[in-house]
């Protein structure tokens, strides 16, 4: 599935026009992408860590998950947004961009991962009926996932 | 005055090897760039955590001196890791970065979020055993400084990012108080000479 008209589209949408042509306004969005950046990797953190019994072991995991799970969809919803925004300023050289692929594979797997299996398994089971062996390769899957996004989409911008 | 002395500092800075060859290096200058901006995650991240629990807004079931204490170490691990980072990107491009406008802004909005951090830190460990700690609100002075903080940092993040940008550079045509302002010591006095 070739998805160029739709980089096509966003290259010469009302998106595009004001992206490009303010750098101001692309900055502040930028800001809130980098905000939501700081959000989701400390919500991903603490909850991963908690798994893996590194910080906060005296509050119970189902606490910590249910309160970074809350915050980590604020935080996806306001990096997609911004996400979206600053790719129309450059997206058809993002369609040719192998960082930015790379960093959309993995926000794909991200989101399955989370929505389909952490999510359902950290809010259905019983934390302690859960095997620990499985809490903690959920949690070093999770955290893998999420820096890769990060780190590539860094990226982005120096390739 | 001050002006000419952080100038100076920083053309000594530039005169290191060191320096040109990190700012030259593209993979390098790179990784520690990537590793300041992705250590937001842990520093900024903790931080926000914290924040957002003195509002109210996260965490509300769990004692706000738990969280601050138990979150007080990977915040300052992540802190650690911005500061030598950061100051390694400064000893890369020392004379651009003192003669932006952006990164004298965000140095202001450090101190200034530094002041705020050390007086809330004192409320906040005040807290433990007192009746509040468990309330999902904290008293009204734990939250003003748990909101400026957020602001402080969010235009600490912005001001950071705008670094990037050559609007108010040196050799822009700006007014005489933007020079000042960002230390473009040579371009003003090329103005005082047309005035004078």
């Amino acid at each position: 599935m070739d998805v160029f008209w739709f980089f096509d589209w966003l290259d010469t949408s009302l998106l595009a026009d004001i992206s490009k042509a303010y750098g101001g306004v692309f900055a502040v969005v930028q800001m809130f992408h980098l905000l939501g950046l700081a959000l989701m990797g400390g919500s991903v953190l603490l909850s991963d860590l908690r798994f893996l019994g590194v910080v906060m072991t005296d509050v119970p995991s189902k606490v910590v998950f249910d309160n970074t799970q809350k915050l980590f969809t604020l935080a996806l919803v306001v990096l997609v947004l911004s996400g979206i925004f600053m790719a129309s300023a450059v997206a058809l050289k993002l369609y040719y961009n192998e960082a930015f692929w790379a960093k959309m594979a993995g926000l794909g797997l991200g989101i399955l991962f989370v929505y389909l299996i952490r999510k359902p398994l950290f809010t259905r089971f019983d934390h302690d009926s859960i095997s620990p062996a499985a809490v903690k390769v959920a949690a070093l899957c999770s955290l893998t996932i999420w820096f890769t996004v990060a780190a590539s989409g860094r990226w982005i911008g120096f390739s | 005055m001050l002006n000419e002395w952080l100038l100076a500092f920083a053309r000594w800075l530039d005169g290191f090897s060191w320096s040109t060859q990190l700012h030259e290096s593209f993979y390098m200058y790179a990784w520690i760039e990537s590793t300041h901006v992705l250590t937001l995650m842990v520093f900024l991240g903790m931080l926000f955590i914290i924040d957002l629990r003195m509002l109210g807004f996260a965490f509300t079931g769990v004692p706000a001196s738990t969280i601050a204490e138990r979150l007080d170490l990977p915040m300052k691990i992540g802190m650690t890791i911005m500061v030598l980072t950061g100051f390694v990107l400064f000893f890369a491009i020392p004379v651009r970065s003192t003669q932006s406008i952006w990164f004298r802004m965000k140095v202001i909005l450090m101190i200034g979020a530094i002041v705020n951090a050390l007086i809330f830190r004192r409320k906040m460990l005040a807290a433990k055993g007192s009746a509040w700690d468990r309330d999902a609100k904290m008293p009204g002075d734990l939250r003003v400084g748990a909101g400026l903080s957020l602001g402080l940092w969010s235009a600490i993040v912005i001001t950071g990012r705008t670094i990037a940008y050559d609007w108010y550079d040196c050799f822009q045509k700006l007014p005489y108080f933007m020079y000042w302002a960002a230390g473009c010591v040579d371009e003003m006095a090329a103005l005082d000479r047309q005035g004078g």
